[in-house]
């Protein structure tokens, strides 16, 4: 096994973990505000995947339109389909649409789902959360389709071709790759100066460290905790959009999975802490693709919880503490 | 402490919880009206993965048996015996512990006396039993595990031959007619894609060829990009995936995005259009797929099927079970017909009946859609044609070069 493999794995692997530490931090930021673990969170990851795709359908697939009748759409699509700015738009307004659609949702669930239950027995909201995610993955598999769906064109081409971004040695890097996880690094930060610098991002870290005093102080606490309903599924809708272009297709229960293990890499950082989530995304990543590179593909999943389980006994809060004092 | 420790609970009593709701199982039951008051309701059950696994191959299960039944149903045979047929679907979702649901849901219908399905070999594992004790015939289309007619089950036949007949003949294929030298083999973990790889490594090693890697994946992954690394640096000239159409059309793709252009091969479990769907027309061109029987257009009573299915179905396309669906409902049919004409239309859905069925079904001999449809002892069809296919530069599976 040479150099260049293990350096191949591991971009696989920080690829991968870029996705998980997308999909972490909603686990994080809703756990650090409520002590609430959302099980619904990777559902909603799913609906991105859908939505991006829908969007790109609209914006890139003549076909789609042929379809649909929807004519209007063509001299849009022609703008969209042409050129280097269009592309970018094309990114801009799928990634946009499908994190805005999916943040909206994921405050209109905390709204009728967990707000009622927020002053019941730890379990409710678990178990409410357990609900909404059954429902949304039926709602998909009766609505929408119970089959695999390519993440391309009707005509089969993919919206966005693989193309080598840079080489490394004879490492091709591609750009999909790149984007990953510039973007989820770029997210993060955004969000960890949002939540230390701003005026709202205080009013977060107040309402996690004590809701009922924050509340007394003037933080309207649920607009703080609708915010962070936001920002966690628009997050995780970026990465289902992610997950379809790099992977190649959409399924109704493609979330279960990615979300167990995102949810473990939000632990193995420690759970409430962004920059922990975003460590452990990145850890479980390349855990995962070095042990099904070097040790077997079978074991992959056997080697990454057994990880899970040592981080957990030498450090119960997690690599970088659960940050108790201050969540979040 | 004691609050982590509670929290810990919660968390397990959800994992178990969900893992109880993903295993529960749906499915519509037809009810049709009982007729004249001479009429018996006999009743066959279509057992296949209708809502998770390969939904598509599933659903052409339930296609091919329809039409079946619908054709019988018209003919003068039933209507003078005053038996009216019917079908339930039973949605197992590829899924062993589903099967068994539905299997049990199957059984408790007294009118069901045989049950056309399932698709999956490690749910039939499950399933066999439960119709075994109720004397329910159960005739699959698409169960290849070589070991399932080894299990003493009397009342179970299939129309499709099995993994140790695809696997080498495949293998054969890949290294003499496509001179391919190294290989990688990849199977899904499941009984099907496991036995199916292994007799095909065993083959391809006794035809002289290498094997360089073998891995299992599971049938959920949609990630390979780690195995596509480790294939590349195998060397492999084609790459061999034991499993169903969802998860190997991934893989091409991902090989091929991976820069390893090299023919993915698998069995009848990805020869379906869903399969070129997935991975792009541009990915999946030179794939081969190896499906029993002969191709539908080179046998007389397949072009029969083709017209009668574009009657039915306008709007599909044949996928890799229909056909022997048909075959398969029509063993079942057939039986019912014999047993009816031995016991009395009426007595048919008896325990008398459902035997006489079932001693029916071994003796079957009849010219089918894929061939000619009889059993050896065991249960086994001898019908042991294998076809390999080639996804063509226009799209669509062709038959290999020979």
């Amino acid at each position: 096994m040479s150099l260049s493999y293990l350096l191949e794995q591991t971009l696989n692997g920080v690829t991968l973990g870029g996705l998980y530490a997308l999909l972490a931090l909603g686990y994080t930021l809703v756990y650090g505000i409520l002590l609430m673990i959302n099980f619904a969170h990777s559902e909603l990851f799913m609906l991105g995947g859908y939505v991006g795709l829908g969007v790109l359908k609209l914006l890139s697939d003549p076909a789609t339109v042929k379809a649909t009748g929807l004519g209007f759409l063509e001299p849009i699509q022609a703008f969209f389909m042409s050129g280097t700015v269009g592309f970018v738009a094309l990114l801009v307004a799928t990634f946009g649409i499908s994190a805005i659609v999916v943040g909206i949702l994921g405050m209109v669930i905390e709204r009728f789902a967990y707000r009622p239950l927020r002053h019941a027995p730890r379990l409710a909201p678990l178990i409410s959360a357990i609900g909404v995610s059954i429902f949304l993955q039926n709602a998909v598999l009766l609505w929408i389709d119970s089959k695999q769906l390519p993440y391309t064109r009707a005509d089969g081409s993919a919206f966005v071709t693989a193309q080598t971004a840079f080489t490394i040695g004879t490492v091709h890097v591609s750009t999909m790759q790149v984007f990953i996880v510039v973007t989820s690094l770029v997210l993060l930060a955004l969000l960890d100066t949002f939540v230390s610098k701003t005026r709202i991002g205080r009013a977060m870290r107040a309402t996690s460290q004590d809701g009922e005093a924050a509340g007394l102080m003037g933080v309207n606490i649920n607009s703080v905790i609708a915010l962070a309903f936001f920002i966690g599924p628009a997050l995780g809708a970026v990465a289902g959009v992610f997950n379809g272009m790099y992977y190649g297709s959409v399924k109704f229960n493609m979330g279960f999975v990615p979300g167990i293990k995102s949810f473990t890499a939000a632990v193995i950082g420690g759970i409430g802490n962004l920059r922990g989530a975003m460590l452990g995304g990145f850890l479980l990543g390349i855990i995962e693709s070095l042990a099904s590179g070097f040790v077997s593909n079978a074991y992959r999943d056997v080697i990454a919880f057994v990880v899970l389980i040592l981080v957990l006994i030498f450090r119960p809060g997690g690599l970088l503490g659960e940050a108790v004092a201050e969540k979040v | 402490m004691t609050s982590k420790r509670r929290r810990f609970v919660a968390m397990v009593a959800v994992v178990a919880s969900l893992a109880l709701v993903a295993t529960g199982c749906a499915s519509k039951t037809d009810t049709s009206d009982t007729g004249g008051a001479k009429t018996t309701e006999v009743v066959i059950g279509i057992g296949a993965p209708l809502t998770d696994g390969a939904v598509a191959l599933g659903q052409g299960m339930v296609r091919g048996a329809n039409l079946a039944v619908q054709q019988a149903n018209e003919t003068q045979e039933l209507k003078d015996l005053g038996i009216k047929l019917s079908t339930v679907e039973g949605d197992d979702k590829g899924d062993p512990t589903t099967g068994g649901n539905v299997a049990t849901q199957f059984v408790s219908n007294p009118n069901l006396v045989g049950v056309m399905g399932h698709l999956n070999s490690g749910v039939t594992r499950v399933a066999v039993k439960i119709y075994n004790q109720a004397n329910v015939l159960q005739v699959s289309p698409a169960n290849t595990a070589v070991d399932l007619t080894n299990m003493g089950m009397a009342n179970y036949f299939r129309v499709c031959t099995v993994d140790s007949v695809q696997g080498p003949a495949a293998a054969d294929y890949a290294y003499k007619v496509a001179g391919k030298k190294v290989a990688f083999v990849v199977d899904d973990a499941t009984v099907y894609g496991t036995g199916l790889a292994d007799e095909w490594a065993k083959q391809f090693a006794a035809d002289g060829g290498k094997v360089a890697g073998r891995e299992k994946t599971t049938d959920k992954d949609t990630d390979f990009k780690a195995l596509v690394t480790l294939i590349k640096s195998s060397g492999a000239e084609i790459v061999y995936y034991g499993g169903i159409y969802n998860s190997a059309a991934l893989l091409s793709k991902q090989m091929k995005e991976g820069g390893v252009k090299v023919p993915l091969m698998g069995g009848d479990g990805i020869f379906d259009p869903e399969y070129v769907k997935l991975a792009g027309a541009a990915n999946a061109i030179g794939d081969y797929a190896t499906s029993v029987g002969l191709p539908l257009a080179e046998l007389p009573k397949g072009q029969e099927f083709q017209a009668a299915f574009k009657a039915a179905y306008p709007n599909e396309a044949i996928a890799a079970y229909d056909a022997y669906s048909y075959d398969a409902a029509n063993v079942i049919i057939k039986a019912i017909i014999v047993a009816a004409k031995e016991v009395g239309a009426d007595k048919v859905t008896t325990t008398e009946g459902r035997k006489a069925i079932i001693a029916a079904a071994a003796k079957t001999d009849f010219e089918g859609v894929t061939g000619k449809v009889s059993f050896d002892a065991k249960g086994d069809t001898t019908n042991k044609a294998i076809t390999v296919y080639m996804v063509g530069p226009d799209g669509t599976w062709a038959p290999a070069p020979k």
